[in-house]
């Protein structure tokens, strides 16, 4: 009787044991999606992007709706206009429910659950714009000095092929 | 020592600013004096009445929008300032909202008077008053002024609870019952938040003119009130500018020519 009771407390202890034992391989390798890689470099450095752009978001926004300034650094639009791509692989809409979706290829990892989306639009809108993604380099864009990074050839390309060849 | 250029440089650029102001003043006044004041509705360049702010720079109370809109002038009534701020702003087809449900920032108003039978179409959307009862009733500050007059919907504090609906005497205010995707970029639109005419502040804060006032340049004029250079004001001397339900004294931001 008592051994069986011990059994029954000593087969849980275990798995605990080994469920913790899993801990030290650290963090799986999170899939997330590339960013359109047109700039050199995000708009702050990638750890402290990571850790703050949600700092930087909730700045910008009271400083645009209350405010009226309008620069586009820290701006939500250029965000999604660098790092989302407007459809998915099979050309389907890509919306941020979707995991291939940049912000929520870290969030749904993260457990991070936001609301930006229901009111903003949640990928760049290319038949109003076509231009929606940057032409030569990001760090004109980003007011970044230009000494940051030299346009490489796939800028280069960019422009010798014009709008047409930036949506590819 | 870059704060110092920076300065500097904000200086240059208020005094270019400054003198843009004056030449267009004198520009504008000298079009106003050479034509009678029916022709200041006529004209190419609408770019004049809005003056580009620095992207980095607040807004500022110095100015205050308006708008003067001639009902004698427009032919649809307003249809087509309707259907450009549908399209800018992307309302009106909400999927799954009943018809009377549909969000509407501006629309046409037909008034018949009982006796004569005249009657006229006016557009009307959110008049952008001095002293917003929308704005008074908010109870968390969403519904708010900006300092250059403009009244809009602070969306990230909005809760939903459309007491501004209830107190707009224009009825300018929708509800978005519904969740949304694709919206306009710049203009989010989301379930469980009130939302308005805002004069579209981010033309505005591009030096543009809202999109109802480009659909309809033979009617509408949009500037500075506080300006009384500008070409607004100089209509509104010649040809006075009426509040609806001027009884209210809200000293609206909309006036309106032959209602």
């Amino acid at each position: 009787m008592f051994s069986k009771l011990k059994s029954v407390l000593l087969l849980p202890l275990l798995a605990l044991v080994v469920y913790l034992a899993g801990c030290d391989a650290g963090p799986p390798v999170t899939q997330l999606a590339t960013a359109k890689e047109k700039a050199e470099q995000c708009v702050e450095p990638v750890e402290d992007i990571r850790r703050n752009h949600m700092v930087y978001l909730n700045q910008h926004r009271d400083a645009t709706v209350i405010e009226g300034i309008r620069t586009k650094k820290h701006s939500l639009n250029e965000c999604i206009n660098c790092h989302v791509a407007p459809t998915k692989a099979d050309g389907e809409a890509l919306h941020y429910p979707d995991k291939e979706h940049f912000c929520a290829s870290c969030h749904t990892y993260a457990g991070v659950k936001i609301d930006c989306f229901q009111c903003h639009a949640d990928r760049p809108q290319v038949l109003d714009n076509p231009d929606y993604q940057h032409k030569l380099s990001a760090n004109s864009y980003h007011e970044l000095s230009a000494a940051v990074s030299a346009p490489d050839m796939a800028d280069m390309l960019l422009v010798t092929t014009g709008a047409q060849g930036a949506e590819k | 020592m870059s704060d110092k250029v920076m300065n500097q440089n904000r200086e240059k650029t208020n005094q270019v600013d400054a003198y843009r102001r004056r030449f267009m003043s004198v520009v504008t006044g000298a079009a106003a004096a050479a034509a009678i004041a029916p022709g200041v509705f006529l004209r190419e360049v609408q770019a004049a009445d809005v003056t580009a702010k620095p992207a980095d720079q607040p807004v500022s109370n110095k100015v205050r929008w308006g708008m003067l809109i001639d009902t004698k002038r427009l032919q649809d009534g307003g249809a087509a300032m309707v259907e450009a701020c549908k399209k800018e702003h992307g309302w009106g087809n909400d999927p799954k909202a009943r018809p009377d449900q549909q969000p509407q920032w501006i629309r046409t108003v037909k008034v018949t008077d009982k006796l004569t039978k005249n009657s006229f179409t006016l557009p009307v959307m959110c008049q952008h008053c001095e002293t917003a009862p929308c704005v008074d009733v908010c109870p968390t500050g969403a519904s708010m002024k900006r300092a250059d007059g403009i009244v809009q919907v602070n969306k990230h504090i909005c809760i939903g609870c459309r007491y501004c609906m209830m107190a707009c005497p224009y009825k300018a205010r929708s509800f978005v019952h519904e969740s949304l995707t694709d919206q306009r970029p710049h203009s989010p639109r989301g379930m469980g938040t009130v939302e308005s005419c805002n004069m579209c502040v981010h033309r505005i804060d591009n030096g543009q003119i809202p999109a109802c006032a480009e659909a309809a340049p033979q009617a509408v004029i949009f500037g500075d009130l506080n300006d009384p250079q500008s070409r607004i004001s100089q209509a509104m001397k010649e040809l006075g500018g009426e509040q609806i339900r001027s009884d209210l004294g809200l000293n609206t931001g909309v006036r309106y020519l032959n209602i």
